[in-house]
């Protein structure tokens, strides 16, 4: 099974992506598996709209696990069984909290098992320098190391949002070269695209 | 500091374990993984690699074949000075090596093409070193003109290779009509256009292979090295049963090993020897003594490792 893994800074919207995005793909309720960092697992099952209250905060660093789920992918006219992995945000720097450190060295052993890898900016956020979802070094460095992988794409988020424009266009200027969607997590725009591009290095 | 850590770390627990103490970034371990993946895949290759060394020390230990070993160290030895002679610019030729292999099963002529395969690679006479082993079927069709086609499949397959094929006499069977004359017409034929890059390697019991060869005289002339592959005597084949067992990681006892000799002994003198006898019998005895150590075990309430190890005199039997 093809795995397909979602990273990004703290607060760029990863979360909110793998709920809609598996709405989206015709999922009415949603059975997430969290994997905490000291090995142990549970299973819960949410429907979207309570896993989005649930799940998704407008505060940094509210996944502090990997939250996966195994679906269906539509492919033409038949379907393929891959796993969509939700994973805890990056930082530039060092983050004062153990657990917050311990989650990130988790997200880092996911991303290198993963064989597509949709890689989160915040296109609001990129000409801005203060917001921890802001672009920064981090993002560089993990287009360098994705690179190494078959399907890596960067999705700009938050496209709904004034601005975003922008931001957009620093991106597309900073990562040339790589394959960029601008989408929306919220009202799920641009998601055809990324389903596509999923589907077709699956 | 960042970069005097980059070199020092080989594996990835370690960078996890510098990212959790919070000594790192994720940004820094995020360079380091990359650093680390980058690198990875032309390591990993370079391991699976076997050296010329381990090859020539695993044709070292094949038990007896004195002969094969001396021709290799000469095939050896004229490909060094032909690189030294290109060098000088000299005149260097490239070697005919087309090899007959005569003997009895279980002689270990596969065993050999295949060690042969792996080092003409190392020496830069073959590209790709790997062995194709085929037999009449595989060469011969089934109707007029499909024989060709086949065996130039398999041709095509072997190349940067050896074309190891089997009970070879077989193709002259069947006399002029037979359509193994084809196949190896085929096979003459692109030896001579592939010489570069391919070596065909004949083999077989000894009788038959020089019947066959005294079929086709034009075949002994474009097979420049004949090889004869003697029977082992039983004190070869001991070495060699001694050698498998401790491959597997077990061991006789002294009393099995004795029964193993006497076993050994008697089919010597067997007149289906030269069919199924050789390292191949003792192959087989050793298989089924394994077998049946397992079956003596299995029901025993505690066993040690000792038990494990070893094979007694009663778990050996004729195959």
């Amino acid at each position: 099974m093809k795995q397909c893994t979602i990273i990004g800074k703290t607060n760029v919207g990863k979360t909110l992506f793998l709920i809609n995005f598996a709405e989206y793909l015709g999922l009415k309720s949603l059975d997430i598996n969290f994997a905490f960092n000291e090995g142990s697992e549970k299973f819960k099952n949410f429907s979207c709209k309570n896993a989005i209250s649930n799940l998704v905060d407008e505060n940094p660093h509210k996944t502090r696990c990997i939250q996966s789920m195994t679906l269906d992918f539509p492919m033409g006219k038949g379907k393929k069984k891959i796993k969509l992995v939700d994973t805890a945000g990056f930082i530039d720097g060092i983050h004062p909290d153990l657990e917050v450190r311990k989650a990130i060295s988790q997200t880092l052993s996911i991303i290198r098992d993963s064989d597509i890898i949709l890689h989160i900016i915040d296109a609001y956020a990129a000409k801005k320098q203060d917001l921890p979802s802001s672009m920064g070094e981090v993002d560089y460095q993990i287009a360098q190391f994705a690179q190494l992988k078959r399907g890596y794409a960067i999705l700009a988020n938050k496209m709904d949002l004034a601005g975003a424009e922008e931001g957009l266009r620093k991106i597309k200027e900073e990562f040339s070269g790589h394959v960029i969607f601008p989408i929306s997590a919220l009202y799920k725009r641009g998601f055809k695209e990324v389903k596509t591009f999923v589907a077709r290095n699956i | 500091m960042t970069h005097k850590v980059k070199h020092t770390i080989d594996n990835p627990s370690q960078i996890h374990a510098m990212l959790i103490d919070g000594v790192i970034t994720p940004c820094q371990a995020l360079a380091m993984f990359s650093e680390l993946d980058t690198h990875k895949i032309p390591l990993e290759r370079s391991n699976e690699e076997e050296s010329l060394e381990d090859i020539m020390k695993e044709l070292d230990q094949l038990i007896g074949l004195s002969k094969v070993k001396d021709l290799v160290k000469e095939i050896q030895a004229f490909a060094q000075i032909q690189k030294k002679r290109q060098e000088a610019k000299l005149l260097t030729e490239p070697q005919v090596l087309h090899m007959i292999f005569k003997g009895n099963p279980g002689t270990g002529k596969t065993t050999v093409a295949r060690l042969l395969g792996k080092m003409f690679k190392h020496m830069g006479i073959l590209q790709r070193g790997h062995t194709v082993e085929v037999e009449r079927a595989d060469l011969v069709g089934e109707y007029i003109g499909h024989t060709a086609q086949k065996t130039r499949d398999q041709i095509k397959k072997a190349l940067g290779g050896i074309l190891f094929i089997d009970e070879a006499y077989s193709l002259g069977r069947g006399g002029e009509k037979d359509f193994g004359k084809e196949a190896i017409d085929t096979l003459v034929k692109a030896m001579e256009d592939y010489k570069d890059n391919l070596i065909v390697i004949l083999a077989g019991y000894k009788d038959e292979m020089e019947r066959f060869l005294q079929i086709n005289p034009g075949l002994r002339s474009r097979f420049p090295i004949q090889i004869e592959f003697n029977d082992y005597s039983v004190n070869e084949l001991m070495q060699i049963a001694k050698m498998m067992v401790e491959k597997r990681q077990y061991k006789f006892s002294p009393e099995a090993l004795i029964k193993f000799e006497t076993i050994l002994q008697n089919r010597k003198n067997d007149i289906n020897y030269d069919k199924l006898g050789n390292a191949r019998l003792v192959r087989n005895m050793i298989e089924k003594a394994l077998r049946r150590q397992a079956l003596r075990l299995v029901n025993q309430k505690v066993i040690s490792r000792e038990d494990l190890l070893q094979i007694k005199p009663e778990d050996i039997s004729e195959v």
